[in-house]
């Protein structure tokens, strides 16, 4: 006998981005029900994140916006009312999705025969001491408070790590009069000639950076290629940053908020393994492959396609051009943006290092226990060395974790910390323990 | 320009309308967030949910500060726990 469910429903999709509402738009025209649950109090994901009350925010008379409105028009004329603040927790052992409703304050039980998960990227951010100090955010993090309040936050900012984000981050703070002291890049990317010729393939790209450089550099901002921020501490009420150059020379730059950023990568963690049987079970977006909001959306939409060709058991088929020029266009930035000097400097990270930011686990920890006489795996780094084990789930260590391990054990190949159990968000207790009632009533 | 206002800690902190818990605390000045269970500091991070840094405890439900909207009156905490 089926559990009786809260919401009953042919498809569901999780993530209100470029994805997740191109998908939703798709199935609903193939004549499917559709709920699609979004954790925030708006549609939009990272990267069309919407001013607060609409009313402030970052002018909306640009690209962007006119792209968000195509897509939002897209799911009104679909008629997919959004289930806003619903958490996705997983999918248990009966096949029922079980969705935080924080409006409500409970779980919700849906009864679907498809789901699309569509929860995007999170930020690799490489560790560097002082990261886990308050006024250090990632660049993405900085990004969504400027779209949601229109405003930069107050004193002196700098941006370090790698790739293209943190120029266009610095383009935007210029925009609002107040560009960041300095930015900090570990790549060089006017010294690769050959990654700059082959980037002619993607005029719109190099329209966008070129228009981000021009603003960055009107505004007076040094863009410090080929640097490292090595470490950040806390001296009188402010952040102090130390940056080294490609030759190793050291410079302190002071800031009220440090924005790092080294890259994104799919938000992959407690999501359901990808199911064959009803529910189906698709990814779709940057949270199967992170390739950026013009990849999400041609994927969202072939996502929504196969799901369809499961459920009438046609033959499924994932067909999207777009996101294959959306690969080639990022293996050319990933070229472009290749650091100067490869090991990211974890190698060389004082042992006191926080590496785990939920529970304050750091490098030395780490460290101690792969020089124990018994080699240590995965698992016991886990399990016994906390790592991967706090509320993030390992969002923001895992990969420095098996990086870290990759080095203390050249030539084998670290296996990766688990992380397909749900909840893939910490959930109350009490709210679980709710829903089970109600399912023995 | 302002919506209203909530408390943190007991203390008024005024938001804009439609605006995050964390946007306002952070407009305010207030970065601190706490200490969690773990004993990590607590504060805003990564701005999508992913990191659980800026979580805030609102009507006795640990909630992540950058995903709430912040409503007139609101009582938010500190989620302080002891250690162990």
């Amino acid at each position: 006998m089926d559990r009786p469910a809260d919401i009953v429903c042919d498809t569901l999709v999780v993530g209100g981005g470029a994805a997740g509402v191109a998908a939703a738009a798709e199935l609903c025209r193939a004549g499917l029900t559709v709920e699609l649950a979004e954790q925030r109090p708006a549609l939009g994901g990272a990267y069309y994140r919407q001013p607060a009350g609409r009313a402030a925010g970052m002018q909306a008379g640009d690209r962007r916006a006119r792209q968000w409105s195509r897509l939002e028009d897209e799911l009104r004329r679909a008629a997919v009312t959004p289930r806003l603040r619903h958490v996705f927790l997983g999918v248990d052992t009966d096949g029922l999705v079980l969705l935080d409703d924080r409006n409500g304050g409970r779980v919700r039980t849906v009864r679907t025969r498809a789901v699309i998960v569509a929860v995007g990227a999170v930020e690799r951010v490489l560790p560097r001491p002082g990261w886990q100090l308050d006024g250090v955010v990632t660049a993405g993090g900085l990004q969504m408070l400027i779209k949601e309040t229109g405003e930069a936050p107050r004193g002196d900012i700098v941006i370090a790590g790698n790739g293209p984000l943190a120029v266009a981050l610095a383009a935007d703070l210029a925009r609002l009069g107040r560009p960041p002291v300095a930015v900090v890049e570990a790549g060089d990317p006017l010294a690769r000639p050959l990654a700059a010729l082959r980037m002619a393939a993607f005029p719109g790209l190099v329209a966008e950076a070129a228009a981000h450089l021009v603003r960055v550099r009107a505004a007076g901002t040094p863009w410090l290629r080929g640097s490292r921020l090595t470490s950040i501490s806390r001296e009188d009420g402010r952040l102090l940053a130390s940056i080294e150059d490609r030759n190793g020379a050291t410079r302190r730059i002071r800031a009220d908020t440090v924005a790092l950023h080294d890259g994104i990568r799919p938000n992959d963690f407690g999501l359901p393994a990808t199911a064959r049987g009803e529910p189906f079970v698709l990814r779709a977006g940057d949270c199967r492959e992170a390739l950026g909001v013009g990849a999400a959306e041609a994927d969202g939409r072939a996502a929504a396609r196969e799901a369809v060709a499961l459920l009438t058991g046609t033959a499924p088929r994932r067909h999207a051009p777009e996101v294959s020029r959306q690969r080639r266009a990022q293996a050319v930035l990933g070229a472009l943006f290749k650091p100067v000097r490869d090991d990211g400097g974890l190698a060389a990270l004082p042992d006191e290092t926080v590496l785990c930011r939920c529970e304050g686990r750091t490098v030395g920890q780490l460290r101690a226990m792969l020089t124990e006489p018994d080699p240590v795996g995965p698992r016991e780094i886990k399990l016994n060395g906390r790592f991967g084990m706090g509320s993030c789930q390992g969002r923001f260590c895992a990969d420095n974790v098996q990086a870290l391990i990759a080095a203390a054990r050249p030539g084998t190949v670290a296996g990766p910390l688990s992380r397909d159990r749900w909840p893939a968000r910490p959930v109350l207790i009490a709210a679980l323990a709710a829903e089970e009632e109600t399912r023995e009533e | 320009m302002s919506a209203g206002s909530f408390l943190w800690k007991g203390v008024a902190v005024p938001f804009r309308e439609g605006e995050s818990v964390a946007a306002a605390l952070m407009r305010a000045g207030i970065r601190n967030l706490g200490r969690d269970g773990a004993g990590a500091g607590l504060r805003y991070f990564c701005g999508i949910g992913a990191c659980q840094n800026c979580v805030v405890s609102v009507g006795g439900s640990v909630v992540e500060a950058c995903l709430t909207p912040a409503c007139e009156g609101m009582a938010v905490e500190a989620v302080e726990m002891a250690h162990g």
